[in-house]
Formats: C-alpha cells, structure tokens, sequence
C-alpha cells in the first residue's frame, strides 16, 4: 500500500545491509561446497567416506551433547532458585548470570587457562598443599573444553527456563499442597511438566551455540580435540580446502537450522531470541 | 466553520469477517453524531476509516463535499480524541497542547497564545506544566479534548471519550462535552457502546450491529420510534410480543389489543418500554388492560421494576417508588394498562 | 513465588556452587595482573603494576585498543540506526511479511560467525575489503543489528500504537512522528542496544581473524595471539581492562534503565 512506504523505507537500511553484507557471503558459502574444486556433491560424499570428518563430526556431537546437559543440570537448579528468591535476592542472583553472559569470551578463556594449565593456579595450588604429586590434565583436552563451554553456557541455560519458571502461577503449588501432596509430588506433578517447555527451548539454544562454538574450544582444546568450527578453520586458512570447509560450514547450517525447525513447534522462537511482543 | 461529513457504502472486509457491511451516513455540518453498538458492530472501524488510520475495500468519505478516502490521516484535518487519550507521556500539558501546532510550524507566539485558549476553553487553565501522568483522569480527558480542538480542524472524532472514567465523573463530562460542542460549533463523532453517553450527547445517533448501520436517527426519534427489535432492545430496556391482526383486530394471548396504526392482517412484533406500562387501580381503565401476578421485582432507588406474567407473557414494568400504590411482592396480583400509542410495531432483524 | 517455596539444601547448594564457577574464574585474572613474577602466576611477595606499566607502555596494545575502539564505535553507530528503523518499520507495519524480515535480522544471532567469517573472507577479497576499516566495520556492524532490533522491539512493544496514530492524526509526518513521539520514547531501548552492540564488536575475534592481517590488528586479535604464543602476564592486565570496561558499560545499562523506571 502507498501509504506505508515510509515504513517501508526504514526498514529498507538494514534490509540492503543484511542481504549485501550478510546474506550473500553466507549463500557463498553454500555455493563454494558444491562448486570448488569441482561442480558436483564430491565434497558431501566425505561426509561418508573420510574417518576424519566424521571423527570431527562425531567428537562435536559428543562435546555438545555433554555440555548441553551439564549446562541445563546446573542451569535448572540454579533458575529454580532464582525463581523460588526474594525479589531483591533475585536481583542479585540475575546480576550472577548475566555479567558473565557480557564478559568477553576471549578474556574468559583465557582466564581458564591461567587456571586449569600444567603450571596454573589450580594445579600450583593442589601440589603446593600436597594434594597431588603430578599436575592434573585439566586444560588442552576435552575436558577443558567442556569446562570453558559449560562456563560460557549455564547463563543461555538459565535465561529461558527462568523466564518459563516465572510464569508458572504459585498459587498452583500452593493450591497442590493444600490438597495433601508432598513437596517433592509438586515438584514432579505440577512444577517440572510445567517448566518443561523452558527446559526444551534452553536445550535448543544451547545445543545450537555450541555447534558452531570456536574461540573456547581452540584455546582451551590447544589444538588436540578438534571441533567443527576450528577443523573448517584449519580446512580454510591452513590448508586452503575451501570446498570441504564450505560443505563443513554448510553442514553447520543445515543442522542448526534443521534443529530450530524441529523444536518451533515446542519452542516460542521469537521468545528465545526475544523478538519483541 | 463548520463542516459536513458524508459516508457513502463503506465498507471494509478482514477476509471473510465483514467489519463494516455498506454504510451510507450524512452527518450535518456542526452536528454532533454519535456511532453506538455493542462491541465488534464496526462503530470503531468507521472512525478508523474517517480518520484514514485504515482504508475502506469500498466506498467513499466526502467532507464537505470533497472525497478524501485516499488521503493519509495526517492531511484530513481533524482532531481526535484517542480511548486511554493517548496523551503523549514525555511532554508537559502544554507540549501535548501545542504538538499539533508545532507540527504546523506556528510561530511560538501564535502557538502560546493558541495553547493558552484552549486551556482555557477546557478550563485546565494553570495546569500546563504538569506530566499526564499527574493528571487525573477527568483532567486527562480534557487535555485530550484540547490537544484535538486547539488547530480549528474541521471534524472531532472521540473513541469511547469517556469509558475510562467512573459513572458520576462520565456524568459530568458528558455536560461539559456537551456544552462544549454548542461553544466551538463543529462537527462531532462520537463512537460509544454506552446508550445513556448516546442519547444525552447527540444530535443524530447510528445504531450499528455485526457491521451494518440498522438506524440512524435523532436520539428521541430512535427511543420512541424504533425501527428494528434490536434497536428497541439496545437504546433502553423493552418488552416485545408477536400479535397477530385478524379483520382489523389485533390479537395476542387471547386478549384483544387496542394498537394505533396496526396493520390490517398478519403477525406484529410489537415494543413496549417498560415506563409506558401503568399499574392500575381498582375501577382505573385504560386502551389496553392485562392482569396478572408478580413473578419477580427489583428496588432501584428511584422506582421498582416488576416483572408480571400475564396472558401476553411476561412483562417488564416499572413503577416510581415514591408513594408506589402497591408494596411490590413476589404473587400479588396487578392488573397493567397502556395506551393506543404506547406500543411500537418493529421488525424483526436479520441474523 | 517469594517464600512460600525456599528450596532444599541441595538445590541452594548447587546454586551457590554454579555461581561461584560463573564469577570466580574471572576475577583470577585481577590478582594474576599484579604478579611480581615473570610468567603467568598469582603474585609471590607481593602486588606489582608493573604489567600494568609494561601495557599504558606498549604501542602495539595502545594502538589494537584505539582500533578496537573506532571500529566498536563506527560498527554501532551503523547498527543502532539501521537496526532501530528497521525494528520500528516492522512493529508499525506488523504483518507476516515483516515478521519474516525481523526474523531474518537475528540471522546473525543463530548462524555461527565462523560460517560467516568463511563467506566473508571470500567476498570481500572479491570486494577488495579485506584488512579494511571498512570491511571490519560493515561486518561488525551487520552482526551487530540483531542486538539493536530485540532491545528496540522490547521497548516498542511497551509503545503505546495510539501514540502514533494520534501524532499521525494531527497531522504529523512521518519524520516528525518519529523524532518527537517515538524515538524519545524508546530511547532507553535504543541506548542498550547500542551498549550491547557495541560490546559485540568490542569483543568479536572470529570475523577479524578471517578478514583482517597487518592493517587492522584489534585488541581480540591481540589477545588471541598473546595466548596462543606467549602467555604473559600483561595478557591478565588488557583482560582486567576488558572486564573492567564491560562492567562499566553493563552498569551504565542498568542506571539508565533505573532512571527510565524510577
């Protein structure tokens, strides 16, 4: 219609920016994973023949998978108590998630480091009280890895299953302990089912971050457990396989994506990225 | 300056919703229109569509003659008074005043005077500094109507002006709405789904239902006479029986009416307010006369109101409780009277 | 839900534990900054700055910072302004087609940077934007809408409509309506996304690896390289700057946000 043109035209900025800037490169991308080095879906039959893709494949998919449950365990207790506190405690528990949430995650890494290496202030501090005789393995393997990634995690955890939490009426628990259930029957009868989308939309968001997840697992993977982000990295700058990366990196996509799609049903998006109304 | 408004066949679709079903309206220049109907008859829609906040799929908006269907809202010229006011929350009085001049490009001066005027005009004078959010809400009310009123626009359009309010406030600012309209004589549309807001205020009341305009009118022209059952049901209360005429008599629960201008054959949808009923004394007579008991009664202050079965079924009546000839009690038995002319033939409406 | 439910022990705990895990971490980097020793470690006799003078001393921090600092700028400014139009065609236009257009917006959000550090080092070495102040800022600047669209949409959605439909109706254009009714209003959400925005680019190290080499060497970029080559100890010092600075910014959110309620 004529008369909403000018609307039209402030969105039209951001529109040209994010098709120009964005967009494009990313559909590049898709378009190099079945173009380089030849035309055809060679680079997607690695996905079935090479060890080392799946390798790759499969040691993110299991970093992943552990992260996301560790981060919703922890997450779950911890928005449940947010939930259950005093406004002005609440305040200060929020002020607990979200500061990290902000803090950058390069410093935060490194931080991590300064603890968890050979040389660092956990292994000093355990040797020193004659703990340990050897220095704890806690950095450049998956468990480090699993450390920074859940650290990174637990506030994207946190953030919907509260918001889920928030919105459960409390006059249902006490309605259900006047009517001579336990507190652990509300819990499970009446809390949990109810917080349970919250617990399905944390899941998604966390699972997918950690996906496509680099800078944590480089630093603290030191280079010997490889994840999706850092191998399509190596394929890209170090070994200039720009179709494998591409296929990797579309792959990346595909499941992201694919992951959203599955959950819509269950899960508010416009919610989960906060889309307004 | 003022300015007459008329609407031919709009209407407006939402797929298969029909919101406003071709409606023709003329208001007279300097009258004071009030739209009613209960909510989703499309009373809102159409002020919508005055206004240009949304077009119509059909039909035309003349003002003074002159179509202005495709033009924006903000090249209509007409002030409006918003449901909840829309006041704007980070200005002052004053600035919420002097926004649709400032938009005008007046000078300070000019602008000053104007929004002193119209302070006056609602009589919030020496109120100018404060925030909306300190105003009650009569006061808000009247900053709206001068923030609508201060640029001379050629129409008023009020959404519900005053069903934020509590009743005695409405009251009151329905005088003062009213005595304002004969002041600044433009042209007024009202929409409301309160009948009492309708009849006090108006010149000319449109009855809306499910999107179609069923009567347009003076307010006593539609009490009195009443087009449809949905219109006698709507503006006041009423009680409606089906006659039937037979050789120039009209017939109804074997009691033989005495009706004005009742049709010489077939069945009638007569409307019977419930203050044209009269409770009649012993030897007392009247054109019509049914007896019957008191099935139910209500205290109201000012009168009581009867429900009595009688032969024609039940029927609503209402007595003034000041020295009331009866103590009214559930089974006493009351003989009802009313005129020739008391009773209304209206039509059933369509579904 | 206050107090009619104080949770178990265990659940209480827990809690206090994955708080401590979430904070504690990072407030090592403040005593490990004033190690008076050569490598990374907390102090052994005592605090020293000199890490801290070794930093204010080293042009090749100062001048990552200042780069940082522009191209955080320049990247937010681009965001906010096409981010905040955007959001507000798509709330007053409020239909499928825009809904789809806010939701392309948070493209950025869901799509890890590095499929789009890839696509963009091809394109802009296409565009001849690579190691461009340029090419940094538009990509800093496009990942950063996303956080300006969610703040301003939550605020607009406290807007009431009628505000504007009453600013149309008097005869304000649209350029008026926006500067005098809707932009004042929703100021606070625009601040915030600007903050947020402008943290992302302040912080964002995947895109700049790909598409910046010697001319543009932010601060991440710097970071990143201390890490993986020398962990020295002035890597704690520019990390207690970063978290210092984050805070500081947080904290303005939070007062200005106060201010808007209180």
């Amino acid at each position: 219609m004529r008369r909403d043109a000018g609307w039209w035209a402030l969105i039209a900025p951001a529109f040209l920016l994010l098709t120009l800037v964005y967009i494009a490169p990313i559909l590049q991308v898709l378009a190099i994973s079945v173009l380089e080095p030849s035309p055809g879906l060679s680079n997607y039959e690695r996905l079935f023949t090479s060890e080392s893709v799946q390798r790759v494949i499969v040691t993110t998919l299991r970093i992943c998978t552990i992260t996301t449950a560790i981060a919703l365990g922890l997450g779950y207790v911890l928005a449940y108590v947010i939930a259950m506190a005093s406004e002005a405690a609440r305040r200060w528990w929020l002020l607990a998630v979200l500061v990290p949430l902000w803090i950058s995650v390069l410093v935060r890494a490194f931080a991590w480091v300064t603890l968890l290496r050979r040389q660092g202030v956990i292994n000093q501090g355990l040797m020193g009280a004659g703990i340990i005789e050897e220095p704890l393995a806690l950095v450049w393997n998956e468990t480090g890895i699993v450390i920074g990634m859940v650290h990174y995690m637990v506030p994207y955890a946190v953030l919907p299953m509260l918001a889920a939490m928030r919105e459960i009426d409390p006059r249902l628990l006490t309605a259900a302990r006047g009517m001579g259930a336990s507190r652990g029957t509300v819990f499970g009868r009446v809390f949990l089912p109810l917080s349970l989308p919250g617990v399905i939309a944390s899941g998604v968001l966390v699972f997918i971050f950690s996906l496509g997840f680099y800078i944590t697992p480089a630093i603290l993977g030191g280079g010997r457990t490889l994840m999706v982000a850092e191998w399509i990295k190596l394929q890209i700058l170090d070994l200039i396989r720009w179709g494998l990366g591409a296929m990797m990196a579309t792959m990346l996509v595909i499941a992201i994506l694919a992951t959203l799609a599955i959950f819509a049903r269950v899960v508010n998006l416009r919610r989960l990225f906060g889309g307004g109304a | 300056m003022s300015h007459a408004l008329s609407l031919r066949g709009l209407t407006k679709r939402y797929g298969a919703f029909v919101a406003v079903d071709d409606v023709s309206l003329e208001v007279a220049a300097g009258a004071f229109l009030t739209l009613l109907g209960p909510s989703g008859s499309g009373k809102t829609t159409i002020l919508m569509a005055i206004a240009g906040f949304l077009s119509p799929d059909a039909g035309t908006i003349l003002l003074d003659g002159r179509d202005i269907t495709p033009l924006p809202p903000e090249r209509r010229d007409f002030g409006m008074v918003f449901q909840g006011y829309a006041l704007f929350p980070h200005m002052t009085v004053a600035e919420n005043i002097a926004f649709p001049l400032r938009v005008r490009k007046l000078g300070r001066a000019e602008r000053d005077a104007k929004v002193r005027a119209a302070l006056d005009l609602v009589q919030l004078t020496g109120l100018s500094d404060r925030r909306p959010m300190q105003l009650s809400g009569g006061q808000q009310q009247r900053v709206a109507l001068a923030r609508a009123l201060v640029f001379d626009p050629a129409l008023l359009l009020l959404d519900e002006p005053l069903s934020a309010l509590d009743k005695k406030l409405r009251a009151e600012l329905q005088e003062e709405l009213r005595a304002l309209h004969r002041r600044v004589g433009r042209t007024f549309v009202n929409v409301t789904h309160d009948q009492d807001e309708a009849l006090s205020l108006s010149d000319q009341v449109a009855i809306l239902n499910h999107g179609r305009l069923i009567q347009a009118g003076a307010p006593a022209a539609l009490y009195e006479r009443p087009a449809t059952r949905f219109v006698a049901d709507f503006l006041g209360k009423s009680n409606f029986f089906t006659a039937v005429a037979e050789g120039g008599r009209l017939h109804v629960g074997g009691i033989v009416l005495a009706q004005r201008d009742a049709p010489p054959s077939g069945a009638v949808l007569l409307s019977l307010r419930p203050e044209k009923i009269a409770l009649l004394a012993d030897g007392q007579s009247a054109a019509n006369v049914a007896e019957g008991r008191i099935l139910s009664w209500q205290y109201l202050g000012a009168g009581f109101s009867l429900v009595v079965d009688t032969p024609l079924g039940p029927l609503r009546a209402t007595l003034p409780s000041w020295r009331a000839p009866i103590a009214p009690a559930a089974g006493l038995a009351v003989r009802l009277g009313w005129a020739a002319d008391a009773a209304v033939a209206v039509i059933e409406d369509a579904a | 839900m206050t107090g009619a439910y104080r949770p178990g022990l265990f659940s209480r705990g827990l809690s206090w534990a994955t708080v401590v895990y979430l904070v504690l971490p990072m407030t090592i980097v403040l005593p490990v900054s004033l190690t008076d020793r050569r490598f990374l470690s907390l102090p052994e006799h005592g605090a020293s700055l000199q890490y801290y003078r070794s930093f204010f001393a080293s042009p090749l921090w100062l001048d990552a910072m200042a780069q940082s600092l522009w191209i955080a700028l320049c990247s937010t400014a681009l965001a906010v302004v096409t981010g905040t139009l955007c959001a507000i065609g798509c709330w007053r236009l409020s239909r499928r087609s825009t809904d789809l257009i806010r939701a392309l917006m948070l493209l950025p959000l869901i799509i890890p940077s590095i499929v789009y550090a890839v696509g963009l080092y091809r394109y802009f070495a296409w565009a001849g934007l690579l190691d461009s102040f340029v090419g940094v800022t538009l990509a800093h600047g496009v990942t950063g809408i996303p956080y300006v669209v969610v703040t301003v949409s939550t605020a607009l959605a406290a807007f009431d409509p009628r505000l504007e439909q009453a600013a149309r109706g008097m005869g304000a254009s649209l350029r008026q309506t926006l500067a005098w009714v809707i932009l004042p209003r929703i100021a606070p959400g625009i601040v915030s996304g600007a903050i947020f925005a402008f943290i992302h680019s302040w912080d964002e190290l995947v895109i700049v690896l790909f598409i910046a080499s010697r001319n543009v060497y932010t601060l991440p970029r710097r970071i990143w390289n201390g890490i993986n080559e020398n962990l020295d100890p002035t890597m704690a010092v520019v990390a207690v700057l970063l978290i210092v600075m984050t805070l500081g910014l947080l904290l303005l959110d939070l007062v200005l946000k106060r201010r808007q309620t209180g």
